[in-house]
C-alpha cells in the first residue's frame, strides 16, 4: 500500500479521485461496498443437528420401559426360584483373581521380557491411537 | 423400515430364548437343565433392568457426554473398536504387571484403581453403544419428524431404545454373548476416544513459541 491508497484510507471523501487511479484500491472497496444479496434462511431445510431435541425427555417410553424390564425379571426370577437382588449378585459376581490368574498363565511362555516388551508395544499403540484427535460433529 | 427390524429382532431373540428353553421337538431336557436355563434368563434381565436405572441415571446426568462418545462411535466405528481392543489388552497386560508388585504393597492400590478405571469405562462406554444403537434404530432425521414425533426422541429415549434392543439379543444364548463382549470393546474405545464424552485430548501437545 503506497502513500496515496494510505491517504485514502484514512480520508476516502477528500481524497477519492484516488480511486480513478488505483484498480487495487476500486477493485477493494468495490467489494466492501457492494450491497449484500440477502436470501431468508429456510430453517426446516437445514440439517438436522445431533443436539436438536436431544434434551427432550420422553418419560412415559422411559418409565414403561423399566417397569416392563423389572415385571419381567420379576417373572423369570420367581420361576426360577430365586429373588431379583440375588440374581443380580449373581451376574455382577466376576473372579478378578482367577481371571488374572489364567492371563498371566497364557502368557508365561512369553518370559519376563517378551511380557515387558508386549506391555510397551500395546501401551505405545494405546498412546497414538489416543493421540488421535475425535472426528465427531466436525466430520 | 428400522422399526420393523426392531421389533424382529425382539421377535426373533424371545423365540430363540423360548425354544432354547423349552424344545418342542426331540430333545429331552432334564430338569436341572431346564432351570439353569430359566436361571441364566432371570439373571440376564435382572442385569438388564440394573444396567436401564445406570443407563438413565447417567444420560441424566451427563446427556452432552454420552451423545458426543455416541457421534463419535457412529462417525468412526473401525477406530473406536481398535482402540477398544488395544485398550482391553492394555488393561489385562497392566492388571498382570500390577499384581508382580503386589508383594511390594503399590500393586494392591494400583490394581484396584486400573479396576476402578476398567469398569467406569465399560459402564459409560456400554451407555454411549446403547445411545448409538438407539438412534441408528429410531433416531431423528429430519424437523418434520422433530415435530411429528412425541415419545421417540431425546437422549434418553435413544438410550432405552438401545437397552432393550441390545439386551433383546444378550437373550440369544451364544451370540448374545459375542454381541456384548463386541460391544463392550465398542464402548471402551469411544469412551477412550472422546474422554468420556468431553472430546479434550488425553495429552497435550507441546509446541514452541513463535516470535
Amino acid at each position: 500500500m503506497n502513500e496515496a491508497c494510505q491517504r485514502y484510507a484514512e480520508d476516502p471523501e477528500s481524497n477519492s479521485a484516488h480511486l480513478q487511479q488505483c484498480a487495487h484500491c476500486r477493485a477493494i472497496y468495490g467489494v466492501l461496498d457492494a450491497s449484500i444479496e440477502s436470501t431468508p434462511l429456510q430453517v426446516m431445510e437445514l440439517p438436522l443437528a445431533p443436539w436438536e431435541g436431544a434434551a427432550y425427555r420422553s418419560w412415559p417410553l422411559v418409565i414403561g420401559g423399566t417397569l416392563a424390564v423389572l415385571a419381567i425379571a420379576f417373572a423369570l426370577c420367581a420361576a426360577a426360584g430365586i429373588s431379583v437382588p440375588m440374581a443380580i449378585r449373581a451376574g455382577t459376581q466376576f473372579d478378578w483373581r482367577a481371571a488374572l490368574s489364567a492371563a498371566d498363565r497364557a502368557l508365561r511362555p512369553l518370559g519376563p521380557i517378551g511380557l515387558g516388551v508386549l506391555f510397551i508395544v500395546v501401551n505405545t499403540a494405546l498412546v497414538l491411537l489416543l493421540r488421535r484427535a475425535p472426528r465427531g460433529i466436525d466430520a | 423400515m428400522r422399526k420393523g427390524l426392531l421389533l424382529s429382532l425382539t421377535l426373533a431373540a424371545t423365540v430363540v430364548t423360548a425354544l432354547v428353553a423349552a424344545p418342542p421337538f426331540g430333545t429331552s431336557f432334564t430338569f436341572s437343565q431346564a432351570a439353569t436355563m430359566m436361571t441364566r434368563t432371570a439373571v440376564i434381565v435382572s442385569l438388564l433392568f440394573v444396567w436401564i436405572i445406570a443407563a438413565i441415571a447417567v444420560t441424566l446426568a451427563s446427556g452432552r457426554e454420552i451423545r458426543y462418545a455416541s457421534i463419535e462411535l457412529r462417525t468412526s466405528p473401525l477406530h473406536c473398536f481398535a482402540l477398544g481392543l488395544v485398550a482391553v489388552t492394555s488393561f489385562v497386560l497392566t492388571g498382570i504387571v500390577f499384581s508382580y508388585l503386589i508383594p511390594y504393597f503399590v500393586g494392591l492400590p494400583l490394581l484396584i484403581a486400573l479396576g476402578l478405571f476398567a469398569v467406569l469405562t465399560k459402564i459409560f462406554g456400554t451407555i454411549a453403544v446403547f445411545h448409538a444403537v438407539g438412534t441408528i434404530v429410531a433416531g431423528l432425521r429430519t424437523r418434520d419428524q422433530l415435530s411429528r414425533r412425541r415419545w421417540l426422541r431425546g437422549d434418553l429415549a435413544m438410550v432405552v431404545i438401545g437397552v432393550l434392543l441390545l439386551g433383546a439379543i444378550r437373550l440369544i444364548p451364544v451370540v448374545g454373548t459375542i454381541a456384548w463382549f463386541v460391544v463392550s470393546v465398542f464402548g471402551v474405545g469411544a469412551a477412550l476416544a472422546t474422554k468420556f464424552g468431553r472430546r479434550e485430548p488425553w495429552f497435550l501437545a507441546w509446541r514452541a513459541a513463535e516470535a
